[in-house]
């Protein structure tokens, strides 16, 4: 017995020596990954991204990056896009607007002021004067990187990475001569917080062409009903949730959702999306998105997404 | 018998370990500080360490200035943070880039009109805007509490008005050897503002492309406080400060920080041009201007090319 006892102690001191020894090493900075950047993931063909797309059976998640890689390189930059591209990311989530003469170029807020070198509204300033401008990085200062069109955005993605195109529906005529020109009317999806009646009389022409996604707040009186209406009517490739707690019974039907076909896509940006299981939460602890598998999710829009890749692929959960 | 035997090799290989990992605790103890090690570097500038300073933290994955930003840099192997600190309205410094927290947090207003407790009911915001964090704007106390004995830091925006409080701070949390003030006055005007507070913390003047005299302004520098760095910035490659630093700073053996951020601070060697163009072309050629500290956004691939070029050789010859 009091060998047993001093086998214990033993045992503990051992254990806590190799907790201290491991400390140590974080602190001389040893443990931190080197540059993730250079690891890349194996390129997927476009043609199996969009398999996965379609398919809301298989438990391959899709993951979104938020604005490109906007930590890296400016948001809504080809740089932005390219990490992505380099990162292994399925999916990259893209603003679009237009110039007073008609240019579509990629930008998220209704004025250049925060993003770029100019001030002014999209809307009231020309593509020419947009093309003297340079990106700004996370802390606001000026890049060698440009505005770029959507034109040039979809050749980038072009076989490469799924796209969706934020703020696209009010201009989606203009925006879809784009995608046909730059073959790529498969790879993007649309999304709007839409029930179906008024989809299909205002985009019906373009629904069996386009991934058409809606968007729906579960905590909505009609959240229920416009989902039924979508499964009964035109099953979509995907719903986008929004979720502001976790406690909404809609939660128990996402299974259902996706057996009869339609993905499930909740962002994972901020707690209000998620019932609080954010990205900001998954920096410390990645098993924060845990939820998010539990729950059937099988596309998650990110601000990390290189955390969550690692994390989904240490699951088997991502290529 | 045999078994008995068996645990108490064991035991006794478990019992060596420990007293191993106590002793080497102990010696650790001795040992000078990883914050020491660092200053020591900044005043024997050396061929095989290369100071890495990262700007207002590691803003790409945390908030600019705040303490999840400054354990990132700790985790990365930084050796130097640059942070900018304002004063509230009730006379304490917090961790603020701007005149005012419109950009950076969720509210508004300048941080000389709100008081401490205003400022820390407010939550900082990730980096272009992406909505806010769960992060606080930090205290200078807070800040000095964080990196003690781990990183220095580089204190920017206090040097013309706030130099004082500082440094009660940094006595109160015993950490004034590791913090490096600066700023553009001429040592006189520093003389007339502080006094003999200026022998008694770390000073690096900054030398300005556009200052004509910037000569005479290093050497009366030199006569009179005698600062073992300065921060060297030059718009083109023929600008002054670099040739003083190629030059008469070598020959003082004093250490040369490059600001590799914008293009007008380093004759367009910056990050963003060692990410497109390849870190040789950029941050390779600081090295070869002779620089012993490169101000970055990009710490950690900063940091990974120095180490490809075997420049972060921490251990210091005795």
């Amino acid at each position: 017995m009091k060998n047993y006892l001093i086998a214990i102690t033993f045992t503990g001191l051992f254990m806590v020596s190799c907790k201290q020894n491991k400390t140590a090493s974080t602190a001389a900075g040893e443990e931190v990954p080197a540059s993730t950047t250079r690891e890349m993931s194996l390129p997927m063909t476009m043609d199996s991204l969009i398999a996965n797309l379609k398919n809301s059976h298989n438990n391959q998640v899709i993951v979104v990056a938020h604005r490109g890689d906007w930590r890296n390189a400016p948001e809504n930059s080809l740089q932005a896009i390219q990490n992505c591209i380099d990162m292994g990311v399925d999916m990259v989530e893209i603003d679009v607007r237009q110039t007073k003469d008609g240019q579509l170029v990629l930008m998220h807020d209704n004025t250049i002021d925060r993003t770029t070198t100019g001030t002014g509204k999209v809307s009231e300033v020309t593509w020419e004067y947009l093309q003297t401008l340079q990106l700004k990085d996370g802390i606001g200062h000026s890049t060698p990187h440009k505005i770029p069109t959507l034109e040039e955005a979809l050749n980038l993605c072009k076989g490469k990475i799924l796209v969706n195109l934020d703020k696209s529906y009010d201009i989606f005529d203009k925006c879809y001569e784009v995608m046909e020109k730059t073959a790529t009317v498969d790879q993007v999806v649309i999304k709007g917080n839409i029930p179906y009646d008024q989809v299909e009389q205002e985009f019906g022409q373009y629904l069996d062409k386009v991934f058409f996604m809606p968007i729906v707040r579960l905590d909505h009186p009609d959240a229920r009903s416009v989902i039924n209406d979508y499964l009964q009517e035109d099953i979509p490739v995907a719903f986008e949730f929004t979720v502001p707690q976790d406690t909404i019974s809609i939660i128990q039907d996402f299974e259902s959702i996706r057996q009869k076909g339609a993905s499930v896509w909740v962002n994972s940006l901020w707690p209000q999306h998620n019932g609080g299981h954010d990205d900001e939460k998954a920096a410390l602890d990645p098993t924060t998105y845990d939820w998010f598998i539990e729950n059937h999710i099988d596309m998650i829009q990110t601000d990390r997404p290189k955390i969550l890749i690692d994390y989904l692929k240490s699951k088997n959960l991502h290529r | 018998m045999f078994r008995y035997i068996k645990l108490y090799s064991i035991l006794c290989i478990l019992w060596t370990l420990g007293i191993q990992q106590v002793m080497g605790q102990q010696a650790h103890n001795l040992s000078p500080s990883r914050a020491e090690q660092i200053l020591a570097h900044l005043k024997n500038p050396s061929d095989t360490y290369i100071v890495v300073v990262s700007h207002r933290g590691d803003w790409r994955y945390a908030p600019e200035n705040s303490l999840a930003a400054i354990q990132h840099c700790i985790a990365m192997g930084v050796d130097v943070i640059e942070l900018d600190f304002r004063l509230t309205k009730d006379g304490h410094l917090v961790a603020m880039h701007d005149q005012t927290v419109d950009r950076t947090t969720n509210g508004s207003g300048k941080v000389s009109e709100l008081t401490l407790a205003e400022i820390k009911s407010l939550r900082l915001k990730n980096a272009a805007g992406v909505r806010h964090s769960r992060q606080q704007v930090p205290t200078l106390e807070e800040v000095m509490e964080l990196v003690k004995g781990k990183v220095m830091v580089n204190l920017d925006k206090t040097e013309s008005k706030w130099v004082r409080e500082a440094y009660q701070t940094l006595k109160k949390t015993g950490t004034v050897d590791h913090a490096i003030f600066k700023g553009n006055d001429d040592v006189k005007t520093m003389r007339e503002k502080y006094g003999k507070l200026m022998d008694s913390i770390i000073y690096m003047p900054k030398l300005w492309p556009e200052n004509a005299d910037v000569v005479e302004f290093h050497n009366a520098y030199e006569k009179d406080l005698n600062p073992f760095y300065y921060e060297t910035i030059f718009d083109t490659e023929d600008a002054l400060p670099l040739l003083l630093a190629k030059t008469r700073m070598k020959k003082d053996g004093d250490g040369f920080l490059a600001i590799a951020l914008w293009d007008e601070l380093c004759a367009g060697r910056t990050d963003e041009k060692a990410l497109l163009e390849g870190a040789d072309s950029s941050w390779g050629w600081l090295l070869e201007q002779g620089a012993n500290a490169i101000m970055t956004d990009r710490p950690q691939e900063l940091i990974t090319y120095l180490e490809e070029r075997q420049l972060r050789t921490f251990e210091q010859k005795p």
